[in-house]
């Protein structure tokens, strides 16, 4: 039975594999290709070789100009990593905290349960550029927020604030944008969860807070590794966040480049009439590496940990 | 623990909305239960017999009435603080911890209030005590061993096991190397004067600090208006060795002291069940109760539960409330058993007397298997007639009218049995089931309500197809009130 209507389940899968091998399997290898050829021409293919320069260029390890060591320090490596790593490692175990929090918040109160999931799921339907904008003028020069703490003046997203403060709203948009996915999953995971559960820890007279760090929070532990593997990967790859807040990546603290991640850094270098296609797909690449590195650590570390 | 149900009352609101009526699931409940008993409630499903038991636990609050624990009303009190322990139905084991976790977590939650003993005191005196006995202290340590090697862990626990003592006494005990010395007796009285000493100065730091010890330990500290001295009470968790011992103990007396280490979903359904009762067993409640705990489990292994729940609730003396459908599983192990309907209490016997003595047509009915087969009837003149049959006088007055009549399957003797005390029915006999110690006859009769008479009689009786003449055993014959379905003595 199984091996005669295999045919069948391939035809049905067809046009999805199709379309899957033309932009997605072939772009991914083709990166992979391009982030090892020198001096590589998108629009004839051209290319003069196999090298590992576009990785050391990337990485700072090559000299941009020969004989200028300067040249080596990349914005990569200066900026676009850094900042990447310190947006994910704020904004990653917060925003799974606080979504954590306020989902068995509203797990646990009785009236007006439904509303209360329907305000917090808001924002996942709002556009990310609208609250962007709407971010940039509650932290402007004279917005809502520096009104409210009596701290006018004080820069936090205009051209001239400082990179702390730009980093600072930055951090707080994100883990606003992450919220409601979050919520939404937990909440589904904290439903699911036999009520019986409960009864017992009631007759075993745990307190609340103990019930919630002992059962509900590992009986909710596939749901968590799920969100914390995707955030990870998600906040790695932010970059939508710093164009809908700034629309630019600099601040007044110097550099010009200084609010660069590392994917911005990646479409940066496909700006222009003459791209840097092999660069691009080498940060691409490296991106991925580091991605796959953390999903690993994720995955070993949850084994023991991860109830399922 | 005497438990005290006074007009217990449970309603779940309906909807009037939707035009759902309310629910009474509990009506008017009123059950008293003796302290030690094991007592049944017995019911179909949705007769209210589980909520009953979760409002004895705290779990649904009640609409009206009371619930008393000996002289303590808990009907508002919160489920941890009623001291019972509840076995689920479905066990609810908590599935991410281990099985000595499970049994554990009540324990971490627990606080006692004990008078305070110099530990130290206490460790010293019963390692004093002990070294008395250091021939068998040596024994128990040699006969420990595994493949001729004395082991640690296995002869502290040897010795746990041996004095009853906590490990962290035992441990030291083993440390002494008593096992090991040339003279034992020599090292032990060396050891003995060692703690003696060291006894005698713990004594004296607490003298200094103003306060005594008595003769057990206990900490006398004076009290602040008078020169008395007084034990002092302090609330606190239970150590690590104390639930340790209690976990150990609860193992011990469901029989899962090897799975401790595993998760519940590497355990069966019978092992699941007496991990459930362990958990619940484990803070010595004063009240245990069981929710179909036998639901889950396949037929044999039912049995067998359910004897190992009545060996524990007997070795344990706690009250128990054993809510179930099966009318089996409560007449075996139980000491009484409520039958309920509808949220109400339908009689209240011994398992026996249930059967015997129905108080009306419902318990008749619940029963017995094969059922009881009830026929219509009719009072005439002090007769009791099914159609043209008299089959019973009465010397009491009954009053004339249609009755019910129940026969019990066992209650039919043909005709040449001698045995048969009330008088005969004529039934029409259509198969007859050899069931090996006994003979199924299916029968029919046209006043009879339902499909078929079943009736049970010796395989010696040479029982044929087509119309026959049965006796009836007055005692298993019951007459019921048309209307009330109650029932009528003659």
């Amino acid at each position: 039975m199984e091996s005669k209507n295999n045919w069948k389940a391939w035809l049905y899968l067809a046009p999805v594999l199709i379309l899957m091998a033309i932009f997605t399997f072939y772009p991914l290898i083709n990166t992979f290709v391009i982030s090892f050829l020198k001096d590589f021409d998108y629009r004839s293919g051209a290319n003069s070789g196999f090298t590992f320069d576009n990785y050391g260029l990337v990485l700072g390890l090559v000299e941009k100009v020969p004989g200028i060591p300067e040249s080596k320090i990349t914005e990569f490596v200066q900026y676009a990593l850094p900042n990447t790593f310190i947006i994910t490692f704020i904004t990653v175990p917060i925003s799974i905290l606080l979504s954590l929090f306020i989902a068995i918040g509203i797990n646990s109160v009785k009236w007006c349960k439904k509303f209360l999931q329907t305000i917090f799921f808001m924002p996942y339907v709002t556009n990310i550029i609208a609250v962007g904008m709407v971010f940039a003028v509650i932290f402007g020069d004279y917005g809502i927020f520096n009104n409210l703490f009596g701290i006018t003046g004080t820069k936090w997203v205009t051209e001239s604030a400082s990179w702390g403060n730009s980093m600072i709203v930055l951090c707080a948009y994100i883990i606003w944008c992450a919220l409601p996915y979050k919520i939404l999953i937990f909440s589904s995971g904290l439903q699911n969860i036999d009520k019986q559960y409960y009864d017992a820890a009631k007759i075993d007279g745990s307190p609340k807070w103990k019930t919630t760090l002992k059962i509900t929070i590992p009986l909710l532990s596939p749901q968590i590794l799920y969100i914390m593997i995707t955030s990870f990967i998600g906040a790695f790859k932010e970059y939508n966040a710093v164009i809908g807040l700034f629309n630019r990546n600099y601040t007044a603290s110097g550099n010009v480049h200084d609010l660069t991640t590392v994917v911005y850094y990646i479409y940066s270098q496909l700006e222009g009439n003459n791209p840097h296609m092999q660069i691009a797909a080498a940060g691409a690449v490296i991106l991925f590496a580091i991605i796959m590195v953390f999903t690993v650590i994720q995955m070993r570390v949850s084994k023991k940990r991860v109830h399922y | 623990m005497e438990i005290k149900l006074k007009d217990l009352t449970k309603v779940f609101p309906g909807d009037k909305k939707k035009g759902r009526k309310d629910t009474i699931a509990v009506d008017d409940l009123d059950v008293d239960i003796k302290d030690g008993e094991l007592i049944g409630l017995l019911g179909p499903s949705g007769c209210g017999k589980s909520t009953t038991l979760y409002m004895v636990a705290g779990l649904l609050e009640p609409t009206s009435g009371e619930i008393w624990f000996g002289d303590e009303e808990v009907t508002h009190l919160a489920p941890e603080k009623r001291g019972i322990g509840l076995v689920f139905q479905n066990y609810a084991l908590y599935p991410h911890m281990t099985v000595y976790k499970n049994i554990s977590f009540p324990l971490t939650n627990l606080r006692v209030e004990e008078n305070i003993k110099d530990e130290k005191c206490v460790k010293y005196a019963k390692i004093i005590e002990l070294l008395k006995d250091t021939k068998t202290i040596v024994k128990v340590i040699v006969g420990s061993n595994i493949d001729g090697k004395v082991n640690k862990s296995s002869a502290v626990n040897a010795l746990c096991e041996k004095y009853h003592i906590a490990s962290g006494v035992s441990l030291e005990i083993f440390k002494l190397g008593l096992a090991q010395a040339e003279n034992p007796e020599e090292l032990a009285k060396v050891k003995t004067t060692e703690y003696q000493t060291k006894l005698d100065e713990e004594i004296k730091k607490v003298e200094r600090k103003g306060k005594k010890l008595d003769k057990e330990y206990y900490v006398l500290s004076k009290d602040q208006n008078s020169d008395v001295f007084k034990k002092t009470l302090k609330r606190r968790k239970l150590s690590k060795d104390e639930i340790d011992a209690f976990v150990r103990e609860a193992a011990r007396i469901v029989q899962i002291s090897d799975y401790l280490d595993r998760k519940p979903n590497e355990l069966s359904g019978g092992q699941q069940q007496r991990v459930a009762i362990a958990r619940a067993l484990v803070k010595k409640p004063k009240v245990l109760l069981l929710d179909e705990p036998l639901s889950n489990l396949d037929a044999r292994l039912r049995i067998q539960t359910r004897e190992e729940i009545r060996r524990i609730q007997q070795a344990t003396h706690i009250t128990t409330i054993f809510v179930t459908h099966d009318q089996e599983e409560a007449m075996s192990i139980c000491d009484d058993i409520v039958v309920m309907k509808t949220g109400a209490e339908m009689q209240k016997d011994k398992p026996q007397d249930v059967y015997k003595d129905p108080k009306n047509l419902f318990v008749a009915k619940f029963l017995g298997t094969p059922p009881i087969n009830v026929f219509e009837g009719e009072i005439k003149k002090n007769a009791i007639y099914v159609g043209e049959d008299k089959i019973l006088t009465s010397d009491k007055k009954l009053k004339d009218g249609p009755v019910y009549v129940g026969i019990r399957p066992e209650g039919f003797l043909v005709t040449t049995d001698k045995k048969a005390t009330a008088g005969e029915i004529t039934l029409d006999v259509k198969e007859v089931l050899t069931m090996g110690r006994d003979l199924m006859l299916v029968c029919a009769n046209k006043n009879f309500l339902g499909e078929r008479i079943k009736l049970i009689v010796d395989s010696d009786v040479n029982a044929k197809v087509g119309k026959t003449e049965f006796k009836l055993r007055g005692n298993k014959v019951f007459i019921f009130d048309k209307k009330t379905e109650e029932r009528i003595y003659f």
